[in-house]
């Protein structure tokens, strides 16, 4: 059962953590916009560089 | 290659005509365009290698209108009212964006503007359609910004920098973070209760359970005291205005049985019951975040009327030439030139040559209305036929547009609050609920005093409002998820009761019951002519007008034309006049067509050549399809209808007639409609008002529901507790049964919830109920409640399928 004494505070400590990165992405805007990130996986890697139209593709 | 099939513009979806030219080059593939704007922006677009834009959005783009000055912006005295300098020398601006649809647009936005030097930061939010942008500003213009997002097509109106505090965000976050800790909160006090439950059951040494208690205690501390504030706030709240809603039961349970269970912990008591607090806490917290996501996709005043007022104005300066200045910077007495189709700036007479003005959504005309040498012009109103120059009288605050602004903000403080449901029901709740607390204590302080306090826990916990407290949530936010996939979006919670009550609804005319088209009604020929040959002549005339009547023409003409008009002229107001077939025609206003003053209906216009009157062409406005069956459908519901409209007594009258309408009210100004709805009430009417202009705006803010069409102006939504995004009628009706279910579903629940706690309070006030077996109860009880309000579905109410316009609303489905 000792071992209980430890797992416990452990498991608190990484709730913790957890609960502080969780603040941290919500202050840096990261769960303010919940649609748009779903749809980046769709597009190419390469966008968002100006080029000409001509050599596009 | 173009493909045969594609009749729509490529970049707005706009119907082609079957001779469209112009086409753009995407993706090394030709589309078809409707115009040069369009075209612009589709190649731009492909450009930046964006063209992924056209893949993933689920909503069409705002057609691409041609190039506009916004060199403007970089006047000091405009970026000192909307430009925000940080510390570090970069700018910041908060900038609402006209056409921005769906995430596809939030993601095109995002990854234009990152393309233009200088701009370091950009983030869009499509439910409040704004974007945030930091700049460089000694590398970039706000106007090459701004120029970017106008060429994408969408229409950017830069905020006052005060915007950047953005609220909605804030509460957002705040939301969030609170329920995340409730949650996480949660699991762990669970997990820890379970070790508990299974000594209770097993055995366990009273080290080991006070330890677990403790632990339990800590992990309860944070959902208690920072995940449960607002309901202790709230609590507070309602205490002060000593008016309990559902907040004082909330916080009283939850506050009594935390500290209960922290003096058991500290004494070694019986039970502990903070797995039941904090699962408490949790689903309360989730059914409001759902509550607010839905509160926050509502049209702000402020973002409305940024909307409206253009922030630039040309000014004619002494010398005669003409300067962009903004808005705020005009005085009395100056005079400002309003180019074609622009938006009138402030009140002022009219200088100058005649126009047309568009008062639709100020004033509930459905006309433009002819405005000449001296005339009044309103701003707010658009101009077409200009441009035109006006001397400015009243500004900012004194316009009629601002009177009617607080006009409505004086109705929505009088409008009456009806209790919610839910809330009335509260009160009696928190009596009970110490009723039977104090009883139980006073009870067992006879008989055991030892028992007195486990025992009054017990009671606490068992009553724990967590069923009642869901009941009304629960089936509110199903209510709103059907809603929302029919296009209805419902912006105040408490507006889904209250529209199941209505039993008198007021409908504006214009843009409401009837769609801003006209048709023609008749062609009456006056000479020797045929009325298909004169209308076909009239066509012609009007090829390539926009005003409406001039498309009304073109809609009805004959397929076989006539041949093509030559010296085309058309007077600003009057009429238009040309050659065909070496004849000389006039068509317009009777004056203008027979060159003498006439006794014709103003609703008329006339044909004539240099002989005299060939035809004469009436119109009517366009009712739209759905009005109809949609009026017929409430009043076989039991409510009855009027119709308002601050149009003239003839055409209201005509519109009321072809609905089958008998009490209406032409002619009708703001305050007119704010008095009638009063007197509706006074004879105790529950009135629902349905519009859609800015002059329906007050009369919305006083209703007891007020519901705006999504296509309708900004401000009447803003000030609307429903807006009807698919701008169909016909949801209305369907609304209006899925409310009344809600309604009798939330009746169930808590019916449910009172039954539940009415057997086993007495049980535990026994002392017979242990705490796994409590905790258990309360789970199902609450399940109970959310499964009944999953019965709320839109399966009856089928009226036609109905394609999602606003992929932003939280519930929507992906389309496929």
């Amino acid at each position: 059962m000792t071992i209980v004494l430890l797992l416990i505070p452990l498991s608190l400590v990484l709730v913790t953590c957890a609960v502080w990165a969780f603040f941290w992405g919500v202050n840096h805007a990261q769960f303010d916009d919940l649609d748009t990130p779903a749809l980046i996986p769709l597009s190419n890697d390469d966008v968002g560089l100006p080029r000409d139209a001509t050599d596009h593709r | 290659m173009p493909t045969a099939a594609a009749t729509r513009c490529f970049h707005c979806g706009e119907t082609l005509a079957a001779d469209a030219m112009l086409f753009a080059r995407v993706a090394g593939q030709s589309q078809p365009v409707c115009c040069i704007g369009c075209q612009a922006a589709c190649e731009w677009i492909g450009g930046l290698g964006l063209a992924d834009y056209y893949r993933m959005r689920d909503a069409t783009a705002p057609r691409a209108a041609a190039a506009v000055d916004l060199s403007v912006w970089d006047r000091d005295e405009l970026q000192r009212l909307y430009v925000y300098r940080r510390s570090d020398g970069s700018a910041e601006s908060n900038v609402l964006i006209e056409g921005l649809r769906c995430a596809a647009c939030s993601w095109l936005i995002e990854h234009a503007l990152a393309a233009v030097a200088g701009v370091r930061e950009v983030s869009v939010n499509v439910a409040g359609k704004r974007a945030r942008i930091v700049w460089q500003p000694d590398d970039v213009a706000l106007s090459t910004i701004l120029g970017a997002l106008a060429r994408l097509g969408y229409t950017p109106h830069p905020l006052n920098r005060k915007s950047l505090d953005d609220v909605a965000m804030r509460e957002q976050r705040d939301a969030l973070k609170r329920l995340l800790v409730a949650g996480l909160g949660m699991m762990q006090a669970m997990m820890f209760a379970i070790v508990l439950y299974a000594g209770d059951l097993e055995g366990i040494d009273n080290s080991t359970r006070d330890f677990f208690r403790w632990i339990g205690l800590l992990v309860t501390i944070p959902v208690v005291f920072y995940a449960a504030l607002p309901f202790f706030r709230g609590a507070r709240r309602e205490w002060r205005a000593r008016r309990p809603g559902m907040d004082t039961p909330i916080a009283l349970a939850l506050g009594l049985v935390f500290v209960a269970s922290a003096i058991e912990t500290a004494r070694g008591g019986a039970h502990v019951y903070f797995d039941s607090a904090s699962m408490f806490v949790f689903l309360l917290l989730g059914g409001r975040y759902l509550e607010m996501r839905t509160r926050h996709r509502a049209t702000d005043v402020v973002d409305a009327l940024a909307r409206l007022q253009p922030a630039i104005a040309q000014r004619r300066s002494a010398s005669g030439a003409l300067e962009s200045i903004g808005v705020h910077e005009l005085q009395a007495g100056d005079r400002v030139v309003v180019a074609d189709g622009a938006t009138v700036p402030a009140d002022g007479i009219l200088v100058g040559a005649a126009c047309y003005a568009d008062e639709s959504l100020l004033s509930g005309e459905s006309r433009p209305v002819r405005r000449r040498h001296g005339d009044r012009m309103i701003a707010g109103s658009v101009v077409s036929g200009g441009p035109v120059e006006i001397h400015v009288e009243r500004l900012g605050a004194e316009t009629m547009l601002s009177a009617i602004v607080r006009l409505a903000g004086q109705a929505q403080q009088q409008r009456p609050q009806w209790a919610a449901y839910g809330e009335r029901a509260a009160a009696y709740f928190v009596v009970a609920l110490l009723c039977a607390a104090a009883t139980t204590a006073l009870a067992w302080w006879y008989v055991d005093s030892s028992r007195a306090f486990s025992a009054t826990l017990a009671v606490l916990v068992v009553a724990c409002p967590c069923a009642f407290a869901l009941s009304v949530p629960a089936a509110l936010a199903r209510a709103l998820a059907v809603l929302a996939r029919r296009g209805v979006l419902v912006l105040k919670a408490n507006a889904i009761e209250n529209l199941a009550r209505v039993d008198q609804f007021l409908f504006d005319k214009t843009g409401t019951l009837t769609n801003r088209d006209v048709e023609l009604l008749s062609v009456a020929p006056l000479a020797q002519r045929s009325a298909d040959e004169c209308l076909a002549i009239a066509a012609q005339l009007e090829t390539g007008s926009t005003h409406p009547l001039a498309q009304a023409l073109r809609s009805a003409a004959p397929a076989q034309a006539a041949s093509a008009a030559a010296n085309l002229r058309s007077v600003a107001g009057e009429g238009v006049e040309g050659d065909i077939e070496g004849r000389h025609y006039r068509l317009g206003t009777a004056a203008f067509a027979l060159g003498k003053r006439p006794l014709a209906d103003a609703d008329e216009i006339m044909l004539a050549d240099d002989s005299g009157a060939l035809a004469a062409f009436a119109f009517r406005e366009h009712i739209r399809a759905e009005a109809a069956p949609a009026l017929a459908a409430l009043r076989a519901q039991g409510a009855s209808i009027e119709i308002l409209s601050g149009d003239s007594v003839a055409r209201v009258a005509d519109v009321a007639q072809r609905l089958g309408v008998e009490t209406f009210q032409a002619r009708a100004n703001p305050a007119r409609k704010l008095d009638r709805l009063r007197q509706l009430r006074e004879r105790g009417r529950f009135v629902g008002v349905v519009g859609d202009g800015i002059n329906d705006a007050p009369v919305l803010a006083g209703a007891d529901v007020a519901i705006a069409l999504g296509s309708g102006a900004d401000l009447a939504q803003a000030n609307a507790d429903i807006v009807l995004a698919n701008d169909r009628l016909d949801t209305l009706v369907a609304a209006r049964a899925i409310a009344a279910k809600t309604l009798r579903v939330m009746r169930q629940n808590i019916a449910w919830a009172l039954l539940y706690n009415a057997v086993t309070v007495p049980l535990a006030a026994l002392g017979a109920i242990p705490p796994w077996a409590a905790a258990i109860g309360m789970s199902l009880s609450s399940l109970a409640v959310v499964l009944n309000s999953l019965r709320i579905n839109d399966r009856e109410h089928q009226c036609k399928p109905l394609r999602v316009l606003h992929s932003d609303d939280a519930f929507a489905p992906v389309p496929a």
